[in-house]
């Protein structure tokens, strides 16, 4: 137990930084996450609405609501269990399930929710987001939108009158009779729990540029921690001997002329594409060997029984782009009705620190054996990465076959004590750092 | 048969099969292929994997769609150990990244031939791992008069005896037109050592005919079955292959 703690990675979405925004409703949240979203300019800035977690009316409160007189702006209305549940989720770098309100029913869509997963700054906003006291606890930053009530009435007024299709006395009689008095005595008093004031909301671009030049702060620490990490997990690898779980090919004559051929840079781009399939093929095979069987007996067309074997459940293939999409070919020859998902890392051209920029995998992924697809390991930086994200998605470790062309000896190593019961096949071993080549020989870009 | 019996280390019988990580218990029992006292018969590595692929093909309830691609797999799996039997020379390369990397070069030509009309369903497979490769042929038909084994054509490159050449028939039942076909062979200058013999399926008795009669000549074969029936079919076997590859069966 001691040993395999020893070896813990943590993505660079674990431990999320959240942020809350309250204010007055028409105070400028909406606006102050949307501007903080656009400066930050980071793919994994999500915002997320309290208005999807407006609580499951009974049929008494839902009549209420069709008649416009149900208090939409009372705390009460908000259901704070889900919506701590799904932040300490996020907080943990796990995946989320955010529940779909219906404005139009006033229930929630039932099947259906948005998925959040791997954002490094969660943006909360709604005119609770600093009430309740166990969200205050996950926030990293707590910001109150201080907008004059006169400002914030109009707002309101133009808004539910042009996009809500209400008459201005309904929509007057709803900020009397709901609106104002739940500010007075819910809204409001949250100033107290914030860090910040912004006073006057969006047009505030003093308050709001200290705000991102924080949360960046905050970002690149994080940044750091977790190559540091990474590189202190490489140092301690290196004196632990790799496991059976890892496979490299045997060098058979064969497979070093294939090597030769891929390695040499004056081999035609033709030739290139030919034999990296054809390897390709070979180790998708062996990698099919590392999933796991189950008996199966048949009769042959001689009316004699055979007992064989099957695979036990179906092969979903993960590419990790753009690299991983050199395997493709050779896996379709092998599993051509093979599911296929698809994941896009980049290494960030400062840090090098590998970023999840895109993620679509089939739904009942936890289902499959998957064999995840990247030709080059060198620092297992991107790897770990996409181990993680599979089993996030419900794969369990012992069910993922990693699938490498080339691969450094550290970068084995901490995939292999990271997560040990992974299987591992590689055609053979990288002699110290190489960058990332194969892909662009392979699609000539 | 008393003389294949004398070759047979062990039939072909139930074993757990699975990588050496796994505990005994967890891996599946499964029928693995036969063993035979010949150095010169390479028996493909019994993997899960690979039974997984003869279940299917053995199997009579198997589309032919499904039969042609899955024995197609297996059948790549055999050109790539039978090309490992090629000799090569070291050959030093630079690499995209400028670094030099101590290789080797693949060394002497190479044909197929494929024994009409099972073996020419494994050109597919040998085209897929080298792409302009030479293929000849061979007719070989069971003469009705003498039930014995007659050549009726062939069409070889010119300069076969200079090639190294990779035999295909995918059943290997007597051994009969295998051994006609590399008389065949033989008469066009191509020496034994050079000749590798890929099949998916072979009896005991008719590798020990063809093993014992041929001393020099590699086989590789996917799996080494219980014997033959009373009208020479492999048992359990998968049928006829060409049948089932062609789509010939009646309905």
């Amino acid at each position: 137990m001691l040993e395999s703690l020893k070896y813990i990675y943590s993505p660079p979405w674990h431990d999320t930084h959240i942020i809350g925004i309250a204010g007055s409703s028409g105070s400028g949240k909406t606006s102050v996450a949307a501007r903080l979203v656009k400066q930050l300019n980071l793919p994994w800035v999500v915002v997320l609405s309290m208005d999807s977690f407006y609580k499951e009316l009974n049929p008494a409160q839902s009549k209420l609501a069709f008649e416009n007189n149900y208090d939409f702006d009372s705390p009460d209305a908000i259901d704070f269990d889900i919506l701590v549940d799904r932040l300490q989720d996020l907080k943990a770098g796990r995946k989320a399930e955010i529940p779909v309100y219906s404005f139009e029913k006033h229930q929630r869509e039932p099947e259906k929710s948005t998925t959040i997963y791997s954002c490094h700054v969660l943006i909360l906003e709604g005119i609770f987001a600093l009430y309740d006291p166990r969200v205050l606890e996950l926030l990293d930053m707590k910001i109150f939108v201080d907008t004059d009530s006169d400002i914030c009435l109009a707002r309101r007024l133009a808004r539910d009158v042009k996009s809500r299709g209400r008459d201005v006395r309904g929509a007057l009689q709803q900020w009397h009779r709901f609106v104002k008095p739940n500010f007075e005595l819910y809204v409001r008093p949250q100033m107290k729990n914030a860090d910040i004031a912004i006073p006057r909301g969006i047009d505030n671009t003093t308050a709001i540029n200290m705000v991102v030049k924080h949360i960046q702060r905050a970002l690149n620490a994080k940044s750091e921690a977790h190559l540091k990490k990474i590189a202190e997990l490489g140092e301690r690898v290196l004196e632990k001997p790799l496991t059976d779980n890892v496979t490299i090919l045997e060098q058979t004559p064969q497979l070093r002329g294939i090597h030769t051929i891929l390695q040499d840079r004056m081999t035609s781009r033709e030739d290139f594409i030919f034999y990296f399939d054809r390897l390709a093929s070979l180790l998708v095979e062996k990698a099919m060997d590392r999933m796991t069987f189950t008996v199966q007996e048949i009769q042959t067309p001689q009316n004699r029984p055979y007992v064989g074997l099957r695979c036990a459940s179906a092969i979903c293939g993960v590419v990790i782009l753009r690299s991983g999409g050199v395997f493709e070919v050779g896996l379709k020859r092998v599993v051509p009705d093979c599911k296929i998902g698809r994941l896009l890392l980049q290494s960030n051209m400062r840090t090098g620190e590998p970023e999840l920029h895109h993620l679509k995998v089939p739904p009942n992924l936890g289902k499959h054996q998957v064999l995840l697809l990247d030709p080059q390991i060198a620092s297992g930086a991107a790897a770990l990465m996409a181990v993680r994200v599979l089993k996030d998605h419900g794969v369990e470790e012992k069910d993922i076959v990693f699938l490498t062309y080339m691969a450094t000896k550290v970068g084995l190593g901490r995939l292999n004590a990271v997560f040990p019961e992974m299987k591992i096949v590689a055609a053979g071993l990288e002699q110290g750092w190489a960058a990332r080549w194969i892909d662009e020989k392979y699609f000539g870009c | 048969m008393s003389a294949a019996q004398d070759t047979v280390v062990e039939g072909c019988a139930a074993a757990p099969i699975g990588p050496s990580y796994r505990e005994p218990d967890e891996k599946p029992q499964a029928t693995v292929s036969g063993k035979i006292k010949f150095d010169t018969v390479h028996v493909l590595p019994q993997t899960p994997q690979l039974i997984a692929l003869l279940t299917i093909i053995r199997d009579q309830n198997t589309q032919r769609g499904d039969f042609i691609f899955y024995s197609n797999r297996i059948i790549r799996l055999l050109v790539e150990e039978g090309l490992n039997h090629l000799p090569v020379k070291e050959h030093e390369v630079t690499t995209p990244l400028g670094r030099t990397y101590a290789g080797v070069r693949f060394e002497g030509k190479i044909c197929g031939v494929s024994i009409m009309r099972a073996g020419e369903s494994m050109e597919q497979g040998l085209r897929d791992c080298c792409r302009s490769v030479r293929i000849g042929k061979i007719l070989i038909q069971r003469d009705e008069e003498t039930a014995q084994p007659k050549l009726f054509y062939h069409k070889l490159p010119n300069d076969i005896a200079e090639r190294w050449v990779l035999l295909l028939d995918p059943m290997n039942a007597t051994g009969g037109s295998a051994s006609m076909a590399v008389e065949v062979l033989k008469s066009k200058g191509v020496a034994e050592e050079r000749i590798l013999f890929l099949n998916l399926i072979a009896s005991p008795e008719g590798l020990e005919h063809f093993a014992s009669k041929f001393p020099k000549l590699r086989v590789i074969t996917a799996f080494i079955d219980e014997g033959l029936d009373d009208k020479n079919y492999i048992v359990p076997g998968l049928g006829d292959f060409g049948d089932r590859h062609f789509g010939t069966l009646n309905d």
